[in-house]
């Protein structure tokens, strides 16, 4: 087996047994691996009578044939469940070191099921795999737990949740080596309902590869794009993701007091520039990652990882808060109480617009710093109205009467681009697969950044094909599995070969993409069985109607037009449906069956 | 109705692919898919001045009346989008890469950029080059792995997610392959100054 190990590992945690399988080799080649195998796996395992937090709902980790090669930024996995926050196919995923290891403890993937009558966790080590007592582990937080468990980045490495997950907070978030999240869509809720505490992995098999030298030169190839790139050379590693901050602000397209506004007058204060003048101690990488945009910054509570981009909007503008202290303080405490700080951050500006607008009674107010640590520990611990954020924002706004205020697609929160300022963005975020989501495509680049090339943002003609590209694109970087950040310097023509030359089968540019589109109609042909629509596939009124601010000003999201050109360039039906011809050609026919045909 | 952004965007390019004697008065042909749709140059329009009638949308698999006005290699650049992730298409007649196709099976550039960008372009030889199936088959099946492929003696055409990179590959081939041209007019030996300089043929 080249590129792959060949081997599934299966734990049933209601059984408490432990076996193996080999890899599916009819459907690996064509899913790839990570979020396109998981989502293979899912649409088998997880029907639509299964209740998220429910025993019969799986969990399953996966590497890709990229995955611990060293390749670069191949130290990520995916994590594919059904979300209990939006009821859809979802998979999230993370980087670090714990990927890496798992593959090197020997596996592609495991699949977890089932409910462990009491807290387990869960040992890989050349030794075997094993079962073990979690009761003293349970309530800990993520750091405490990861040291409990032997924490150590090059040898063994800890993935867990804390009591967000526990607590089955709905956007509570899966954590490996302490500071890494895997969060989207409440993974962590799963494990938590599981009674699975954590996952330890030992390993240091090498991945076998069909043409080494050849890897090697595409590997060498895309070190000259990364390092010629000013976005992975310079801008991330000295300012990490909030260096967009600015750029977003300036184009009148970072969403402000929950999507009220599109421009925040003190954006500059929770900049990449602010953190790498005020807290930064230094950055840091993941395996393999000769990019290094994570953050290690320091505050009177202590060292930690963040903030993000995403993270320091959704503590910040989104909520009206320009303190880069509390942002970063909250942003710790998210990591260490293991939760999504996106969703977290934007319900809490969703209960901050309800209480301004007497629709709920609280002390949240735009602007209050102060309160977003206690908020944010009282959403993990569901004590008081921590209970109804640890929800999302979605079921929060609903129970209020006003769920138009939720700035959610499905039920997920949406992240830091206001779609009135990028319409490609609105597009993205109303078909995206598990919700409104900024990693399911990345209009940034094309919309914003100029990668490859700048196009008009406000431009409605035609953007739908961009979005359907870069979807396909997102799927195969999610599936190989690789970081997205690689693939702005290191274009799909370098995947395509270094694949090839690590699995032996060929794969042409316009395959790899094309496997992006099977995974892509996949995830959509569980959804249409959840019960999901075409009206499932929309925006928050407040953005097709209330027009933008700042460098945007007077726009509103034209989604319509751009979404009937989705569909027919999908090849789908005016509901959204993949037609049969579609459906043929990425040969996923004997699937849609039930879905297409009842 | 084109919207008058992709006008712009189709004229320029067009004008720049003249100046750059990368086409001759009417030769050369560009495009855009937008979904099913795809907008192409009109048939026996000057690419280095396009007016925006220049510009016929029609169907990417169906025909209507568009089909009667696009370029003449509408159905090459059909079976590309079909083929491939592509959103552009450029196709074009750089002379130098041309006289370098009449004698090789693979364009390998030299100089530091175009070995960055390009690596290496197939050159594919079919029997009737201009606007057949034969030769919109062979095109879109080596669009499938390489950015810019070579038909012998004809010409370029390269795919891009816009007209612009299309427009900058096929600019970065003809460059390279002048740079091969006047090193092989200087007949000396070349000082290999690239690691893993004999992978590139690989590519």
């Amino acid at each position: 087996m080249k590129g792959w190990t060949g081997k599934t590992l299966i734990v049933d945690l209601t059984q408490g047994t432990i076996t193996t399988e080999p890899l599916n080799m009819d459907i690996a080649p064509l899913f790839i691996g990570g979020r396109g195998l998981g989502a293979r796996l899912l649409w088998d395992l997880v029907g639509p009578e299964v209740d998220p937090l429910s025993p019969d709902n799986v969990l399953i980790i996966a590497t890709g044939p990229m995955t611990a090669t060293g390749f670069q930024t191949s130290n990520r996995f995916s994590v594919s469940t059904k979300s209990p926050l939006t009821g859809t196919v979802l998979d999230a995923n993370s980087g670090g070191y714990w990927g890496m290891r798992f593959k090197r403890a020997g596996y592609d993937l495991m699949i977890i099921k089932g409910r462990a009558p009491k807290p387990v966790y869960l040992e890989i080590t050349p030794a075997g795999v094993s079962l073990h007592d979690a009761t003293h582990l349970w309530g800990r937080r993520v750091a405490e737990t990861s040291e409990l468990l032997g924490q150590d980045k090059n040898k063994r490495n800890v993935l867990c949740i804390g009591p967000a997950g526990e607590n089955l907070v709905r956007f509570a978030a899966i954590m490996n080596d302490a500071t890494r999240a895997a969060a989207r869509g409440g993974p962590g809720a799963v494990m938590g309902s599981k009674n699975l505490k954590a996952i330890v992995v030992e390993g240091d098999e090498r991945v076998e590869m069909a043409d080494k030298e050849r890897f090697r030169f595409v590997q060498y190839e895309a070190t000259k794009m990364l390092k010629a790139n000013p976005i992975t050379s310079q801008a991330f590693p000295e300012f990490g993701t909030a260096v967009v901050m600015n750029i977003v602000n300036a184009i009148g397209a970072l969403p402000t007091y929950n999507f009220q506004q599109t421009h925040f007058d003190h954006a500059d204060a929770i900049s990449g520039e602010a953190i790498a003048e005020t807290i930064l101690v230094k950055n840091a990488a993941c395996w393999a990652c000769p990019i290094a945009c994570t953050r290690i910054s320091k505050t009177d509570k202590g060292e930690g990882e963040g903030p993000e981009y995403e993270t320091a909007w959704a503590f910040g503008a989104s909520c009206g808060i320009d303190d880069l202290i509390a942002i970063t303080n909250a942003n710790f405490l998210c990591n260490d109480l293991g939760m999504d700080t996106i969703s977290a951050g934007s319900t809490i500006a969703c209960a901050m617009e309800l209480t301004e607008k007497g629709l709920l009674t609280s002390d949240l107010r735009f602007g209050r710093a102060d309160l977003l640590e206690q908020t944010v520990e009282d959403i993990a611990y569901r004590r008081g109205l921590g209970d109804e954020l640890a929800e999302g924002s979605y079921r929060l706004a609903e129970r209020h009467g006003a769920p138009e205020l939720s700035m959610s697609v499905k039920k997920l929160e949406m992240p830091a681009y206001d779609p009135r300022g990028m319409q490609g963005q609105g597009l993205l975020y109303a078909t995206s697969n598990r919700g409104g989501c900024h990693m399911r495509g990345n209009m940034l680049s094309v919309e914003v950044l100029g990668l490859p090339k700048l196009i008009d943002r406000f431009q409605v003609q035609g953007k739908a094909s961009f979005v359907i590209l870069h979807q396909n694109t997102a799927a195969i970087l999610d599936s190989l599995v690789a970081c997205k950040f690689v693939n702005i310097a290191v274009a799909e023509e370098y995947l395509a070969r270094a694949l090839t030359s690590l699995t032996g089968i060929t794969y042409s540019t316009g395959d790899l993409i094309r496997a992006g589109e099977r995974i892509w109609n996949l995830e959509r042909l569980y959804n249409l069985r959840e019960g999901f629509t075409r009206a499932d596939d929309t925006l928050p009124p407040r953005l097709l109607n209330e027009p933008a601010t700042g460098g945007s000003a007077g726009w509103v999201s034209h989604l319509e037009p751009m979404l009937a050109e989705y569909y027919r360039s999908r090849g789908w039906d005016e509901n959204g449906v993949p037609k049969p011809a579609k459906l043929e050609e990425l040969q996923l026919a004997d699937l849609a069956a039930e879905v297409i045909h009842g | 109705m084109v919207d008058e952004r992709v006008y712009e965007m189709f004229r320029e390019i067009g004008r720049d692919m003249y100046v750059h004697n990368l086409v001759s008065s009417h030769g050369g042909n560009i495009s855009v898919r937008f979904g099913d749709r795809i907008i192409i140059k009109r048939r026996g329009a000057m690419l280095g001045r396009l007016k925006p009638h220049d510009l016929i949308e029609t169907g990417l698999e169906k025909n209507d009346s568009g089909v009667a006005l696009a370029s003449t290699e509408l159905i090459v650049h059909r079976a590309i989008y079909k083929a491939t992730p592509a959103l552009a298409v450029v196709h074009a007649h750089p002379r130098v890469a041309i006289a370098l196709s009449l004698s090789r099976d693979e364009i390998v550039p030299i100089d530091n950029e175009g070995s960055y960008l390009l690596k290496k372009v197939p050159v594919v030889s079919v029997e009737f080059a201009s606007g057949t199936k034969q030769m919109a088959d062979t095109l879109a099946e080596a669009l499938k792995s390489y950015k810019i492929v070579f038909l012998r003696g004809h010409g370029s055409f390269a795919i891009g997610q816009t007209l612009d990179e299309a427009f900058q590959w096929t600019d970065a081939l003809e460059e390279a392959a002048q740079i091969i041209m006047y090193a092989k007019y200087l007949n000396e030996e070349m000082i290999e100054y690239r690691r893993m300089s004999d992978s590139y043929s690989s590519w």
